[in-house]
């Protein structure tokens, strides 16, 4: 496939990003890096919390995202688009609507929403998209709109 | 312990500054977002963000440290469920130190759960040179 543009990239169009299963040792050691509320990483502790376990924290869940479609898109053949595209903004509007425990696995998918052409940055447009992980049976856990910088081919 | 009740709009929290290390950058990027502009100092150079940065999500997971040990951890926070807006402003660079502001912004309540309250908070990131490099606005959950 060859790099996308701008120009190339369609409205509704999706992505499967891929899945993965968190572990407690993972989601432990992610949160006693960034992330030290109880609930994240001592499972003893978790039991009394809000969530009546261990949970990932949502920057671990959200994080994963990224490396799941950065993933995915090496395997479309695209690495080169990294440069020139993976450059965003910010986000909007990001949920994380059930919680992540050991032995949950997430699959992830985006879809594009919107497309901005920008005045003040004429050789870039920014598309947006609405990004999301559900379990197996299509529950959705985390959700939100990502924001990125493509180059247009003209 | 704060407490719902002990946070008011327009209050401030200063959570100290998290130092951005280089080892730290490539770990992370490694990880879960290995971009050339977070990896590779040439190809970083030619990117839109002009050298070697660290990765968005990173400066997210760093936030969230430096708002535990500032301010979450010393409250009956109940954690959140939601961002409702995070701005990735000015690229941060490894070698520098990211110095946290919390503002309180708005409080709610819910008629559906009386024991807890919503505290919406900007987190706003500044470079050691004083500059705003990220902001994300989200409401915590705090106990009554």
């Amino acid at each position: 496939m060859s790099p996308q543009y701008f120009e190339d990239i369609e409205i509704g169009s999706k992505r499967n990003a891929g899945s993965h299963t968190f572990t407690a040792d993972e989601i432990i050691r992610f949160a006693k890096k960034y992330d030290p509320q109880p609930f994240h990483i001592d499972a003893e502790a978790a039991k009394t919390g809000p969530f009546g376990g261990l949970v990932a924290s949502g920057w671990h869940t959200v994080s994963m995202w990224m490396k799941l479609t950065l993933e995915s898109r090496q395997l479309d053949g695209n690495p080169g688009s990294t440069v020139r595209a993976g450059v965003s903004p910010g986000f909007e509007d990001l949920r994380w609507l059930r919680p992540v425990r050991p032995g949950t696995t997430l699959f992830y998918t985006s879809e594009v929403v919107e497309k901005v052409v920008l005045k003040s940055r004429p050789e870039w447009g920014l598309v947006k998209s609405r990004n999301e992980a559900r379990d197996g049976s299509g529950e959705l856990f985390m959700s939100f709109i990502g924001k990125g910088f493509v180059a247009r081919r003209s | 312990m704060l407490h719902f009740e002990d946070f008011q709009p327009g209050q401030m929290f200063d959570c100290g500054t998290y130092a951005v290390t280089n080892e730290e950058v490539f770990e992370f990027a490694g990880e879960f977002d290995p971009q050339p502009h977070h990896l590779d100092e040439e190809a970083a150079k030619q990117s839109m963000l002009g050298g070697l940065s660290a990765s968005g999500w990173h400066v997210c997971a760093m936030a969230m440290r430096l708002a535990c040990d500032g301010l979450l951890l010393k409250a009956a926070n109940r954690g959140g469920s939601r961002v409702e807006e995070t701005r990735w402003m000015k690229p941060v660079r490894p070698g520098d130190a990211l110095r946290m502001e919390i503002h309180i912004v708005g409080l709610s309540e819910t008629a559906s759960r009386p024991e807890i309250g919503f505290v919406k908070m900007e987190w706003r990131l500044f470079t050691a040179a004083g500059h705003v490099a990220t902001m994300i606005v989200t409401p915590r959950i705090a106990k009554r």
